[in-house]
């Protein structure tokens, strides 16, 4: 199935002919978990064979990402299933509601929580099983969750705001951040000083936590869709435009100032497509992004960018990079994936 | 799996108790050959473990902050694009709506949305429609109105329980209601699934194959402009008056809907007719419902066709004219509380 393209070896290519949900390295930061529209997941290791398709779900996954364990993933799919799959492909169904949807999935390994959510609840399960499932409700359905680098809150976006739940304790009650219109995926920044929703719209909201600030980042074409903090949290780099928009997050939040963008011009890969998947790498100051042309860039603002690959059949929808940032891998909406290997 | 179509959705709307479930059931079992994808918005009506069954919120949200024509349906965006997702699994999608839903949100969602644009089709809003309550329920309700003026296709549903003149007058009370749908008598909802889906109704290019009436000469349609039938409980209490059986007469209140037709034998200027319906739509789109119009352009040898739903719309030319001789112009607009005659002039100001 595998096979070297022509014009570099350092690509390798399957067709799982199923859309991409989801790319997601697991915890022990090596194994990549690709979930397909097609309820399978495929597993891509340095070490292993050809990836098998591994059924997960009588339908879609919907949601994908690394477990708490550190060789793990976590699939929600429209046949209501949150199941863990490990890197040997071995499934356990955590938790099953009939005739839902499991639409958004997060978990943390210090934190040692696994949170899934359906329409308006989300759940927040004890890795260890110590503790009961934690109900917590929100006014419309759950457009995004994400737990803060420390482990300690938990964000779930919605209509109107995001509310903010303390892991630790069993508040009744969430922190409300307000802004009107609809927030879909959510993020922290590294460091846990900035929350950012892509929004319905054509823009981004965030909050700069320390004292509510909102920040309003727009102008762009299309909906964002993908966004990615980069290492140190110096920019939020994002999709939706026909570059790669870049927000400063240092020295206050980017607040007054204009992004930096790069990927276009003298590549001309992007033709005007937007982009529609951006990936930060983990130990260099480089980002990977995919367009709704199946084009792969890779660069950074204010160095010279290069292409991975020029148009292809089909929009990119999901990409991850390993922790050692030497492989990334990409899929797209026709089950397109390609292994990008940057090792010597 | 690399399938570019647009999936075509089709939107169904009703009361509780017209039949719609009856309906959704149907299209769910019977051997037609194609696979639909079934939103719903209460999950245990349907009495059919389907995986392609789905449950919605109807979560009406406002975008751009609040724009009435921006007014969507955020759970059926979020759900569209999960189907998405498994886009080979089936040949199309249907939309239950509740009983109580203003259309407008729905349809919108289907123009307003750039991925759910992308990748989904409205195909038509089809509205079921009790033969025996229908009266009532426009009485009672304005929402019910709506449903009716918004549909592509009404299924005037349980035929057998009224009387044939009571028919003929609930039929007459639907036209005026809304010109250009096509109204199909069903008993138990059983109609041949191609009059209901894969219809194209917002299609442009089918818009005059749907309406094979739509261009006929204005007798067709003076049966509601000049609807004579008088019966006591007409007025303006309505809504109160809870026997009221018979409302005929929607000419004599303001609030209701009703339709408007605006026509011409000289050919339009194009530019000057595009500056003034965007003024229309922007002015007064919040009560027009839908328009539709056939048009004949100076210059342009095809037919221009023109549709909104509320301020969002869509024209371009679509194929030739039927008859060299026959290149009537007509604009029809459906809303409440419009001015005749204030569309009129704007529209025969639009004469090259």
């Amino acid at each position: 199935m595998a096979s070297n393209t022509p014009d570099s070896e350092r690509l390798k290519t399957w067709s799982f002919d199923a859309f991409v949900v989801g790319i997601s390295v697991a915890g022990n930061g090596r194994t990549f978990g690709v979930a397909l529209g097609d309820g399978t997941v495929r597993i891509v290791d340095a070490e292993a064979p050809e990836p098998a398709p591994i059924t997960v779900h009588n339908g879609a996954c919907l949601s994908f990402a690394p477990d708490a364990t550190p060789d793990a993933f976590l699939s929600g799919g429209d046949d209501g299933k949150l199941v863990r799959i490990n890197a040997n492909g071995e499934l356990t169904t955590l938790a099953e509601t009939k005739g839902k949807w499991v639409e958004q999935v997060t978990a943390h390994a210090g934190a040692n929580v696994r949170v899934y959510a359906i329409g308006k609840d989300a759940y927040v399960l004890d890795v260890k099983g110590k503790k009961e499932p934690r109900k917590i409700s929100h006014p419309t359905t759950v457009g995004g969750l994400a737990i803060n680098a420390k482990g300690k809150r938990l964000a779930a976006s919605h209509y109107n705001g995001v509310s903010l739940w303390w892991l630790a304790t069993q508040d009744s009650k969430p922190q409300e951040l307000d802004w009107k219109g609809s927030h879909l995926a959510v993020t922290w920044s590294p460091d846990g000083d900035y929350l950012i929703t892509e929004m319905q719209e054509n823009a981004l909201h965030g909050w700069r936590m320390s004292d509510g600030q909102h920040m309003r980042m727009s102008g762009y074409g299309a909906k964002v869709r993908s966004m990615s903090f980069s290492r140190r949290g110096v920019v939020l780099a994002t999709g939706g435009a026909d570059t790669v928009i870049c927000w400063p997050f240092s020295g206050g939040g980017p607040m007054g100032k204009a992004p930096l963008e790069f990927g276009s011009g003298p590549m001309n890969v992007s033709d005007g497509s937007p982009v529609t998947a951006v990936s930060c790498n983990p130990k260099r100051d480089v980002i990977a992004a995919g367009f709704a042309n199946g084009a792969l860039v890779l660069g950074n603002p204010g160095v010279r960018s290069v292409a991975i690959s020029g148009a292809r059949k089909a929009p990119v929808t999901a990409m991850a990079w390993n922790a050692a940032g030497d492989r990334l891998l990409v899929g797209d909406e026709a089950g397109e994936v390609v292994l990008v290997d940057f090792r010597e | 799996m690399s399938d570019t179509r647009q999936v075509p959705v089709t939107v169904l709307t009703g009361f509780l108790g017209a039949g719609k479930t009856t309906l959704l059931n149907r299209v769910l079992t019977e051997n037609h050959g194609k696979k639909y994808a079934v939103i719903v918005n209460e999950f245990g009506e349907i009495g059919i473990d389907n995986d392609l069954v789905v449950g919605a919120d109807e979560e009406v949200f406002e975008m751009n902050n609040g724009c009435i024509c921006c007014t969507v349906r955020g759970d059926l965006i979020r759900i569209l694009g999960a189907l998405m997702k498994r886009r080979d699994k089936f040949d199309g999608i249907l939309v239950e709506t509740t009983g109580l839903a203003d259309p407008s949100p729905v349809a919108q969602t289907f123009f307003t949305d750039d991925d759910v644009r992308k990748k989904t089709m409205l195909d038509a809003i089809v509205t079921v429609v009790d033969a025996k309550h229908v009266e009532q329920r426009l009485a009672d309700t304005e929402t019910a109105d709506d449903q009716i003026a918004f549909a592509d296709v009404i299924l005037l549903n349980k035929t057998d329980l009224v009387s044939k003149e009571d028919l003929v007058r609930v039929e007459k009370r639907l036209r005026g209601l809304n010109p250009f749908a096509t109204i199909c008598h069903t008993q138990r909802s059983d109609i041949a699934l191609d009059k209901i889906l894969d219809r194209g109704a917002f299609d442009l290019n089918r818009v005059l194959a749907l309406d094979p009436d739509f261009l006929k000469d204005e007798h067709h349609h003076h049966h509601h402009d000049h609807d004579h039938v008088h019966d006591e409980h007409c007025g303006h209490d309505h809504g109160h008056d809870h026997h009221a059986d018979h409302h005929n007469d929607e000419l004599t209140h303001d609030e209701d809907i009703k339709s408007i037709s605006v026509s011409t034998d000289k050919p339009l200027d194009q530019a000057k007719f595009e500056a003034w319906i965007n003024d229309v739509l922007m002015t007064y789109g919040q009560q027009i419902l839908r328009t539709k119009g056939i048009l004949n352009m100076a210059g342009a040898k095809d037919r221009y066709v023109f549709q909104a739903v509320h301020m969002v719309s869509d024209a371009g030319l679509a194929g030739a004219w039927p008859s060299k001789d026959n290149r009537r112009s007509r604009l029809v607009f459906i809303g409440r509380d419009l001015d005749k005659a204030l569309l009129e002039r704007g529209f025969l100001a639009s004469v090259a």
